[in-house]
């Protein structure tokens, strides 16, 4: 990829591709969507220390999907991706209620930031695939995403590791920004 | 006006006459690009004398001692081999750009974590860290050959000086309206040129902190800019598939160099900066004559395939397949560096614009290319993990430089060629020697 093209990806780019921000907290999944999304080998999946970005052909657009590590340290760090983005995607772990909390606070943060202002939320909550992962409407209630009036939202229950529901979040991501 | 001492320079070989006129110490350069270690020394002596008034009879004798000192350290054999020295653990986020003071003594990595580091190369110890800038640090630069200073440019739209003994900031640059990526001091280090996603370039004042003069006219991003050697022009590369040469006095652009037809991706002036190599996503490099502006070659997939046919029956040899991303010239300027998305890199020779030798074996683009000083290795770093060190006269792979776990962003050699340091995504940068 090169330090060339990371430049090429930032810039708001012409109608046809749209710059994408991944964003949760750690072990979360981002980076398995991401390959889910990208078609690739999820089987060796490490914490990401930085960042990811693939870019993915979806019917009448490029997606440049830029997955951000979620550790807690490097968290005050997602500011540097803010610029020019289209459209957030959130990525929870259905199955770790004990981070509700936690990731919800940070969601509001990402929610008031400038730069973020309007851009679409599509909501992955992941992780389906375990028993012990809460519905798509209670992480939804969790997360207080009702109160949300300033933007197009949806949630969408998914597992990356079975690929079950990634596909219609990328619809509805389709969907949103054809009529943007 | 009456010389005062002579300073050798190795790399591109030199001889730089110290003088006295009109109470200045000034300076000026004998360059022997040409030299050889076979070169007859008394012909060079003899030519020398006969061109620059400085050198009368009774000081042949001292510059053919200087010539055969310069011939020594061409003739030493270049087998050295690399291992890896140290693993810095850096940054806790991806390094940008990487680069040496000029002894090599000591040298600057920047990093998504919004520092920059300052380490000592012998022990691979940290001496600053060099905070302020709210957002990525990608551009850098120590104001060589003095070393004492370190320019920082950011996302965060604002370039910083500092104190490269202190880690002390002397002043911030404000005046870009996007992301700055690239800068370069002048050769003087007076000036600092900033480039940026703005379209345009600045050239700022180290002493004052003051802009100095916005160079405008490009429509798209500005993505490489240098300097020439002595100061007097700029170079900038841009998104908009042009290059400019500007007047650094006036501010003033001499010429737009138009002819590629996509990106640019580096832009390069030669050792003697008659010519200017360019680099394009267009997957072409092209030469242009600095004075003119004209463009005197271009080095393209099917200009190859020409040579091909006459070589090779199975007519496999083409030119890059993808996007040129990054150029670089040899000291002497008689070669010239390509290296691709294609995972490949050539080297051609800059008067002919025969291929030389191409260099196989990445196994994913390679993002930057460079020779060492003395123009005998090429160093690559690629997206497949390693950096590689070539030969540029037959492209055979001399060393493969393994240990990163992410795509290397970015290399440097140190000016006596014998330690290398390699930036990653991988929030390391190790030091090779």
């Amino acid at each position: 990829m090169g330090l060339l093209d990371l430049l090429r990806k930032m810039k708001s780019g012409n109608d046809k591709e749209l710059r994408i921000l991944l964003l949760g907290l750690d072990n979360a999944g981002k980076t398995t969507i991401l390959k889910s999304l990208a078609s690739e080998d999820i089987s060796h999946i490490t914490p990401t220390q930085g960042f990811n970005i693939k870019s993915v052909q979806s019917p009448g657009f490029k997606l440049n999907v830029w997955d951000i590590g979620g550790q807690r340290r490097i968290r005050p760090y997602w500011k540097n991706y803010f610029e020019n983005t289209d459209l957030l995607i959130y990525v929870i772990d259905s199955a770790d209620q004990k981070r509700f909390e936690e990731t919800s606070l940070e969601l509001t943060e990402l929610l008031e930031e400038d730069k973020l202002m309007g851009a679409p939320l599509l909501v992955f909550a992941n992780k389906q695939d375990l028993l012990s992962a809460a519905p798509a409407d209670e992480v939804a209630k969790g997360l207080g995403l009702d109160a949300i009036r300033d933007r197009k939202w949806q949630i969408q229950a998914c597992s990356a590791l079975t690929n079950e529901g990634v596909k219609e979040g990328l619809d509805w991501i389709a969907k949103t920004c054809k009529k943007k | 006006m009456k010389l005062k001492r002579f300073l050798l320079r190795y790399y591109p070989p030199g001889i730089i006459l110290e003088y006295e006129q009109g109470g200045n110490l000034k300076t000026k350069s004998i360059d022997l690009l040409d030299l050889k270690p076979e070169t007859d020394v008394d012909a060079v002596v003899d030519e020398i004398s006969r061109k620059e008034p400085l050198i009368t009879a009774s000081k042949a004798d001292q510059v053919r001692k200087l010539i055969q000192r310069l011939q020594e350290k061409l003739g030493q054999k270049d087998d050295h081999h690399f291992y890896l020295f140290k693993v810095l653990r850096a940054h806790i986020l991806p390094l940008t750009n990487v680069g040496f003071n000029k002894s090599g003594s000591s040298f600057i990595t920047g990093s998504y974590d919004r520092t920059c580091k300052v380490w000592d190369t012998a022990s691979g110890e940290e001496l600053h860290t060099l905070e302020g800038h709210k957002n990525v640090v990608y551009a850098i630069a120590f104001n060589n050959p003095y070393g004492d200073k370190i320019a920082t440019g950011s996302f965060d739209k604002t370039c910083k000086l500092w104190s490269s003994e202190t880690g002390k900031c002397y002043h911030t640059y404000r005046g870009h309206s996007a992301e700055i990526v690239c800068l370069s001091f002048n050769p003087q280090s007076s000036i600092i040129a900033t480039g940026s996603m703005d379209t345009t370039a600045k050239l700022w004042d180290v002493q004052t902190g003051s802009e100095l003069v916005t160079l405008s006219g490009h429509s798209a991003e500005i993505i490489s800019l240098s300097f020439n050697s002595t100061g007097s022009q700029l170079i900038t590369g841009s998104f908009d598939h042009t290059v400019s040469v500007w007047d650094v006095k006036s501010g003033k652009r001499i010429h737009t160099l138009i002819g590629h037809k996509a990106e640019i991706s580096s832009a390069q002036f030669n050792w003697d900066c008659s010519l200017i190599a360019t680099g394009s996503m267009d997957k072409t490099c092209k030469i242009w004559d600095t004075p003119s502006g004209r463009c005197i070659g271009t080095l393209r997939g099917h200009d190859d395939e020409v040579l091909d046919v006459a070589f090779d029956y199975t007519g496999t040899l083409r030119g890059h397949d993808d996007e040129v991303l990054d150029v670089a010239f040899d000291y002497t300027g008689q070669m010239l560096l390509t290296a691709s998305a294609d995972g490949t890199a050539r080297c051609y020779n800059a008067v002919t614009h025969q291929l030389i030798s191409k260099f196989e074996g990445h196994e994913g683009e390679i993002s930057k290319i460079t020779f060492n000083p003395q123009g005998t290795s090429v160093l690559t770093a690629s997206s497949d993990k390693t950096a590689r060190l070539w030969d540029p006269e037959n492209g055979s792979c001399k060393q493969i430089l393994e240990g990163h776990t992410d795509e290397i962003f970015s290399c440097a050699f140190n000016y006596e060629g014998n330690t290398m340091i390699t930036g990653s995504k991988d929030n390391t940068c190790r030091i090779w020697r």
